[in-house]
């Protein structure tokens, strides 16, 4: 029994090596963003934020960094929550790690103060 | 004589059928893609030619990750719904064949990427779940199309059960029918999208930026068949 658990291991350790770590770790982003874009509702949005958050603050991807984007989302869900001051200090960070994020954040602050 | 010409139909249609396409460098079937180094993409709405009316959706909420994990800046999908549809640029369907280098003045974008869901079949007998995608990434600078590939895909949805004989068969069949009608097609979409963008060439935010020039590119239409295990691939 023990071999064949050391086998196991053998194996996956093995197997694990042949894959390339991706660069960002997403979590369940994909089943969440699109049930926001589905359903706009009030749990599918509590859902999304927890995945924002949870990306935020768990990077195991080989970049370390949070992923192109998400703070910007994150912040733009936020401010049209309301919640203004976290809003634009979220899309303050976007353009912080990703400066060509300027063109489009710019423009999207602008739209929402008309 | 009836003979001779079955075996000259034989070896002439063994002929045809071994068409070789000779295998290219990324650098050279994605020159475009080399030279102007875009960084930032923009996804486009999905142009949706399928009777699927919901394929438009699974698609444009699962672009993002594959191309970010290539190593581009994606511009973020909710904002860019957001300011596509206040810039009345939602419809994709009228920039395909136009100039896009209004997004790259909008939204800082270098690439505008398309996506035409042309077929999005599914048989829940087979549990397959056909679809045809073709994605074209064109540069907002020159209006060049940098890479672009289209594939039939078949997502086998089928569920594997234990137990063999005519019982367990019938089992199998009604679990991957269920299964099927169920199936998470975000899933499906998923893995299309990462088994179809795994040619891109690495960008800015990947290690291998630059240096893939030499890898073989993959063909620029083709036909796979994916399973579920498939999706546990991000890139």
């Amino acid at each position: 029994m023990k071999k064949l658990l050391m086998m196991l291991l053998v194996v996956v350790s093995v197997a694990s090596c042949t894959v390339q770590k991706p660069l960002y770790s997403w979590y369940n982003y994909n089943a969440t963003s699109y049930s926001y874009l589905k359903n706009a509702n009030e749990a599918s949005t509590q859902q999304l934020l927890e995945s924002y958050q949870k990306i935020i603050e768990k990077q195991k991807g080989s970049r370390a960094t949070v992923p192109p984007g998400v703070y910007a989302d994150y912040g733009f869900l936020l401010l049209k929550l309301n919640k203004t001051t976290e809003g634009k200090s979220m899309l303050a960070k976007e353009m912080e790690i990703y400066p060509e994020s300027k063109v489009f954040i710019e423009r999207i602050l602008k739209m929402l103060e008309k | 004589m009836k003979k001779i010409i079955v075996v000259f139909v034989i070896v002439a249609l063994a002929i045809s059928s071994c068409k070789v396409v000779e295998p290219v460098k990324k650098s050279v079937a994605y020159k475009g893609m080399y030279d102007q180094k875009p960084l930032a993409i923009l996804i486009m709405p999905p142009i949706n030619k399928s009777n699927n009316v919901d394929a438009k959706e699974y698609f444009h909420s699962t672009l993002n990750v594959p191309v970010c994990n290539a190593g581009y800046y994606t511009i973020p999908p909710f904002i860019s719904m957001e300011i596509l549809k206040k810039e009345s640029a939602y419809d994709a369907e009228m920039f395909i064949n136009n100039p896009v280098n209004k997004f790259g003045e909008i939204f800082g974008a270098d690439v505008a990427l398309f996506t035409i869901i042309h077929k999005w079949d599914k048989s829940a007998l087979a549990a397959v779940v056909i679809i045809e995608v073709e994605y074209i990434f064109k540069s907002t600078s020159t209006g060049e199309i940098l890479y672009q590939r289209k594939g039939l895909v078949n997502y086998d949805t089928s569920v594997q059960v234990q137990g063999g004989g005519l019982a367990g068969a019938l089992i199998g069949m009604a679990a991957s029918a269920i299964n099927t009608a169920a199936t998470k097609y975000v899933d499906v979409a998923r893995a299309c999208n990462a088994y179809t963008l795994i040619d891109i060439p690495a960008g800015k935010y990947n290690t291998k930026n630059g240096l893939d020039g030499e890898e073989l590119a993959g063909q620029k239409e083709f036909t796979i068949r994916l399973g579920k295990n498939y999706t546990n691939v991000y890139y």
